[in-house]
C-alpha cells in the first residue's frame, strides 16, 4: 500500500474520541454531539459526491479508553468510504504508533496513519509524519508529511481595532499566511508533499464564514495542501442541507477543483533573482522563517537554498542573503566569492570575504558596510542581523526595487507569487498567482511585471475558461489591470523569452 | 543643532531681479502690504516633449532662471504624497496626485541649462527612511531620467535626518502662527534656491494643494510623526503628521514647542493652514511650479472620498508662492480671496490669507501680473468638471 500524492485531505472529526475530547475541553453540547454522531454515519459521505476530496483524516488512537470504541464506530464509515474510493488516514496521538494500533488500522482498511514519530513497529502501513512547524524534522519527512501550528490565512484578527485592520510598520495591513513555510518545505523536503494542518477561527459561522477558498489558495499556490477543516457550525448545517452552508462548501470545493485542474502549476518553480541561504534550523529557524515571511509580504520574489548544499545553484541570481551567523564552508565560500567577483551581491551578518577588501559606507540610511570585490559587493550589516523586519527591508533596498520582478499597485491585502517552468524568469511558461487576504474584494489592483508581455491568460475560481488580459506597456515592464478579485486570480504567461 | 532663522536675505540674494521687490520688504508686522508678483500660465494638453518647451517659455516670461540659479545649489521639493503603490483606480500616481516625472525632468533640465551647480530632489516619502530613488522605483519611475537631465542631480529623503548630522532649526519670523520654529532635514538649509514643484489639486483639510501646501511635507515625521518619540527624534519616520493635523500629541521635545493657540485648537482646518503659512514664511519658496496637466478633483489623493481624474491641461509657475497659488486657485475656478466657509475652504482657513498676512506674498489678482495664457482662457473649474 502506498500513499497517493494526489490525495486531497479533509479532517473528518466524529465518533467517541472526538466526543470525549470535546467533553474534556468543555466545548461539547448537545448540538456538537449530534453533529459528531451524524458525521460518523456512512450517509455523511454523500457530501463528498462530485467533489475532489478523496482522503479523510480520522482519529484512530488517542491513547485513552475510547480508542477501541472509536475504532469500532468507524468501521461502517470506512467500509462505505472504501466502496466510494475514499482513502482514510488514521491519526494517532503521540506515542500511539504501537503494533496493536497499527495492526488494527491495517485490518480496518486505513490507507495510512499519521503520527508524530516513526512507527514503533513496521506494519506495512504507510506513515505520514506530523510535527509542529517550529520543530520541523525535515530529514524524517515522509512522502506526505504534515505540519501543525500554522496560521489561518487572512488579515490578522489580533491586530484588528473595531472594524479596522491596524497597520504594521510598513503601513500595510498585517496578513497571516503560511506561504513562506510551504516554500521552505519545497526546498528542505524536496519531492515530498506538505499537508498543512490548521483549523478555522472559532468565530467562523454561516453568516460570516471563514474564507475556506483562501485557505486552499494560500496552501496550493505555494505548493502544499491544506487538510480541509470545517468549523462546527458549518459541519452541523451541511448534513441538514442548509443553503448557506452548501454555498460555502461549494466555493471551497471549486477552489480545490481549480488547483486539481492545474496540476502542472504544482511543478512550477519559484522564480527570483534573490536567494536566501540558511539551514533554517535551531537558532536560525526563527530569523529564517520570519525573513521569508516578510520578504514574501513585500512581494520580493526569492529562491530558498539550504545551507548544506556545498555547491549552491547560483545561476540567474543577482543577490544572495546569507542569513546564518555561521560562515560558509570552504567550497561554498569559493562559490559565493566567485559569484561576487562576477557582479553579484551577497548580504551577510559578518564579513568572510578576502581580507584585502576595505569596507565603504554607501548609504547612511542603511546600516551596512560595502566590500567591493571584483565586479560585485558584499554588504555586511553593521550590527549583524537582529530584527527580521529590518533584514527584509534592507535586503529589498540593497537589491534595489530596480530588480523587482513583479509588483502590485493598490495591493491593499493582496499578495502575489511568481513561478515558472524554469527557475529563470526568462525561460518558459510563467505564472503569477494573486491572493486576496481580505474578506472584501480587491478592486483596481494592477499587476506589474518586469517584462514586455502582450497578454496573459487570467484564471479565477469557478470560471472554467481563462480570459485574455491585455498588457499595458509601462516603462519598464508591462501592467495588467486585474478585474475585482474576491480570493484568487492567476495570470499565465507564455514563454516571454527575453 | 544648527540654529538659524534661515534669513530671508540669504535666500533672496539668490533670486535676482524677479524677486527684487520681495527682497526689499521690511521686517513684517501682520497684515501688511505684500509685494506684487508675476505668474506665468501655459496650457499644455499632455505630458511629453512639449512640457519642456512650455516650462522654458514660462521661465523666460518670469525673467529667466539664470539669475536665480546660476552657480547655486537648488533644492526642489517634489509633491509625492502618500505611498508609492496607491492609485486612483488603475491610473498611475503621476496622472492623478503626484507631480509628473516629465515635469520634474523638464524642470531639472532647465535648471541645469540655466547654470544650477547642484540640483537636489527632495521629498519625505510616507513612513519610510528608504532612499528617495527607491521610492520612485516603486512607483515604476526611473530616477536616472532625472540624474541624466542635468550635470549634478542628487536625491534625498527628508522625512528623517537623512544625510545630515543634525536637524536644521528654522525660526519663524515674527514668532509664527503655530510654532515658533521647526526642525527640518538639513537639505532645506543647505541650498541657495528653494523650488516647490507641486500638483494642482484640492485638499480635504487645507482646501487646495498647491506650491505652499506642498511644503507641509518638508517636516520630518521622525519629529512630527504620530509615533515619534516624546523626547528625541526617532531614527526612522513613523506614521503621519497627526501632531500637526489634530494636535493629538506634541512633537518630540527636541523641537520648538507649539504656541498656546496651537495647544488650544484641535481643528485640522485651523492648524494645517497655519503650519503651512509658518513653513513658507521661514523656508521661503523662490520658484513655484505647479503641474496641472492631469490631476484629480475632490481631494489630494486616492484615499479621499469622491475623487476623480481630471485633465486641466495647465502649467503654472511663479517666483512668489502666494501669488502662484492665487492664480492657480483662480484657474481652478475658485476665488483666491475666499476664506473659511467659502469654496474651497469650506472647513478650513485660507493658507493664502495667512501667508499674505505674514507678508509672504499677495493673493490679490489685481496685484499679480499674469503672463502667458490669460486666466479666463485657461480656467478649468474643479467643482464643475
Amino acid at each position: 500500500m502506498n500513499v497517493d500524492r494526489n490525495w486531497v485531505p479533509m479532517k473528518w472529526p466524529c465518533g467517541p474520541l472526538e466526543i470525549a475530547r470535546r467533553e474534556k475541553s468543555g466545548s461539547s453540547n448537545a448540538d456538537v454531539k449530534e453533529t459528531l454522531e451524524a458525521w460518523l454515519r456512512p450517509s455523511a459521505l454523500n457530501l463528498l459526491e462530485g467533489t475532489p476530496i478523496n482522503c479523510l483524516v480520522v482519529d484512530w488512537a488517542g491513547g485513552g479508553p475510547e480508542d477501541s470504541a472509536q475504532q469500532q464506530a468507524l468501521k461502517p464509515l470506512l467500509e462505505a468510504g472504501g466502496k466510494l474510493g475514499i482513502s482514510f488516514v488514521g491519526k494517532l496521538a503521540p506515542k500511539q504508533g504501537t503494533g496493536t494500533e497499527l495492526a488494527a488500522a491495517r485490518a480496518a482498511g486505513l490507507s495510512a496513519v499519521m503520527l508524530d514519530g516513526a512507527p514503533a513497529q513496521s506494519s506495512g502501513l504507510p506513515a505520514l509524519r506530523q510535527f509542529p512547524r517550529d520543530k520541523a524534522a525535515w530529514e524524517t519527512a515522509t512522502t506526505i508529511f504534515s505540519a501543525t501550528d500554522n496560521v489561518w490565512p487572512g488579515l490578522n484578527l489580533q491586530t484588528m481595532k473595531g472594524d479596522t485592520a491596524l497597520a504594521g510598520p510598513t503601513g500595510i495591513p498585517w496578513v497571516n499566511s503560511n506561504a513562506w513555510f510551504s516554500l521552505l518545505a519545497r526546498e528542505l523536503a524536496p519531492g515530498k508533499t506538505l499537508w498543512l494542518d490548521f483549523d478555522p477561527p472559532a468565530a467562523s459561522n454561516l453568516l460570516h464564514p471563514a474564507d475556506y477558498a483562501l485557505a486552499v489558495a494560500d496552501s496550493r499556490a505555494y505548493g502544499s495542501r491544506w487538510i480541509v477543516s470545517l468549523d462546527d457550525k458549518l459541519r452541523a448545517a451541511l448534513p441538514k442541507g442548509d443553503s448557506q452552508a452548501r454555498d460555502v462548501w461549494k466555493r471551497l470545493c471549486e477552489a480545490i477543483a481549480f488547483f486539481n485542474n492545474h496540476r502542472e502549476w504544482q511543478t512550477f518553480k519559484p522564480q527570483g533573482i534573490l536567494a536566501i541561504i540558511s539551514n533554517f534550523r535551531g537558532d536560525n529557524a526563527y530569523l529564517g522563517g520570519e525573513v521569508l515571511n516578510l520578504l514574501n509580504r513585500r512581494q520580493v520574489q526569492f529562491r530558498i537554498i539550504e545551507r548544506a548544499k556545498s555547491q549552491p545553484p547560483l545561476d540567474g541570481l543577482k543577490a544572495i542573503l546569507w542569513l546564518d551567523n555561521e560562515k560558509p564552508g570552504a567550497e561554498q565560500q569559493a562559490a559565493l566569492l566567485a559569484f561576487v567577483q562576477h557582479g553579484g551581491l551577497v548580504i551577510a551578518a559578518a564579513y568572510w570575504g578576502t581580507p584585502e577588501a576595505t569596507p565603504i559606507k554607501k548609504d547612511p540610511s542603511l546600516g551596512y558596510r560595502m566590500y567591493n570585490l571584483g565586479q560585485g559587493q558584499i554588504a555586511v550589516a553593521d550590527d549583524g542581523f537582529q530584527d527580521p523586519y529590518q533584514v527584509a527591508v534592507d535586503t529589498h533596498l540593497l537589491l534595489s526595487r530596480r530588480n523587482d520582478l513583479v509588483r502590485l499597485y493598490n495591493p491593499e491585502s493582496t499578495n502575489c507569487h511568481l513561478s515558472g517552468e524554469s527557475v529563470s524568469p526568462h525561460n518558459g511558461k510563467r505564472l503569477v498567482q494573486v491572493l486576496n487576504y481580505s474578506s472584501e474584494p480587491a478592486a483596481y489592483v494592477t499587476l506589474w511585471v518586469n517584462d514586455r508581455i502582450e497578454s496573459a491568460r487570467f484564471w479565477q475560481f469557478g470560471v472554467a475558461e481563462a480570459h485574455t488580459l491585455t498588457g499595458r506597456p509601462a516603462s519598464p515592464g508591462t501592467e495588467f489591470d486585474l478585474p475585482p478579485l474576491s480570493v484568487y486570480g492567476a495570470l499565465e504567461f507564455e514563454d516571454t523569452n527575453l | 543643532m544648527i540654529t538659524t532663522t534661515c534669513s530671508r536675505r540669504k535666500f533672496m540674494g539668490a533670486m535676482g531681479a524677479a524677486a527684487g521687490a520681495y527682497l526689499a520688504r521690511p521686517v513684517m508686522p501682520l497684515a501688511r502690504a505684500v509685494p506684487a508678483s508675476r505668474v506665468a500660465v501655459s496650457t499644455c494638453r499632455e505630458y511629453g516633449p512639449e512640457v519642456t518647451g512650455a516650462l522654458a517659455r514660462m521661465f523666460d516670461q518670469l525673467g529667466g532662471l539664470e539669475g536665480l540659479v546660476r552657480g547655486k545649489t537648488v533644492a526642489v521639493k517634489l509633491n509625492l504624497t502618500g505611498d508609492a503603490t496607491t492609485r486612483l483606480g488603475y491610473l498611475p500616481a503621476e496622472i492623478t496626485h503626484w507631480v509628473h516625472p516629465q515635469v520634474i525632468g523638464a524642470t531639472v533640465q532647465l535648471l541645469g541649462q540655466a547654470g544650477a551647480r547642484r540640483i537636489r530632489l527632495l521629498e519625505s516619502p510616507m513612513s519610510t527612511a528608504e532612499p528617495l530613488e527607491e521610492f520612485m522605483l516603486q512607483a515604476n519611475w526611473e530616477p536616472r531620467d532625472f540624474s541624466s537631465a542635468a550635470p549634478q542631480v542628487e536625491f534625498e529623503n527628508t522625512n528623517y535626518l537623512g544625510y545630515g548630522r543634525k536637524y536644521s532649526r528654522f525660526w519663524v519670523p515674527d514668532g509664527g502662527l503655530m510654532f515658533k520654529g521647526y526642525d527640518l532635514n538639513h537639505s532645506y538649509e543647505d541650498c541657495d534656491v528653494f523650488v516647490s514643484l507641486a500638483k494642482l489639486k484640492e485638499h480635504v483639510t487645507a482646501g487646495v494643494t498647491l506650491s505652499m501646501k506642498n511644503c507641509f511635507g518638508i517636516t520630518p515625521c521622525t519629529i512630527y510623526g504620530d509615533d515619534s518619540p516624546a523626547d528625541e527624534p526617532s531614527l526612522t519616520p513613523r506614521g503621519g503628521r497627526g501632531p500637526f493635523h489634530e494636535g493629538n500629541r506634541l512633537p518630540s521635545k527636541s523641537a520648538p514647542p507649539p504656541l498656546n493657540n496651537a495647544l488650544a485648537s484641535k481643528d485640522p482646518g485651523y492648524r494645517v493652514p497655519r503650519v503651512v503659512a509658518d513653513l513658507v514664511s521661514t523656508r521661503p519658496v523662490h520658484l513655484a511650479v505647479i503641474d496641472g496637466i492631469h490631476s484629480m478633483a475632490g481631494g489630494e489623493g486616492p484615499w479621499c472620498d469622491n475623487v476623480r481624474h481630471i485633465q486641466p491641461g495647465l502649467l503654472i509657475a511663479g517666483t512668489n508662492c502666494v501669488a502662484t497659488d492665487a492664480v492657480s486657485m483662480a484657474l481652478m475656478g475658485f476665488d483666491p480671496m475666499a476664506d473659511r466657509g467659502t469654496a474651497p475652504f469650506e472647513t478650513c482657513d485660507s493658507t493664502l490669507r495667512l501667508a499674505e498676512q505674514l507678508g509672504v506674498g499677495t493673493r490679490d489678482l489685481n496685484q499679480i501680473e499674469v503672463l502667458g495664457t490669460p486666466i479666463a482662457r485657461a480656467r478649468f473649474n474643479f467643482r464643475q468638471s
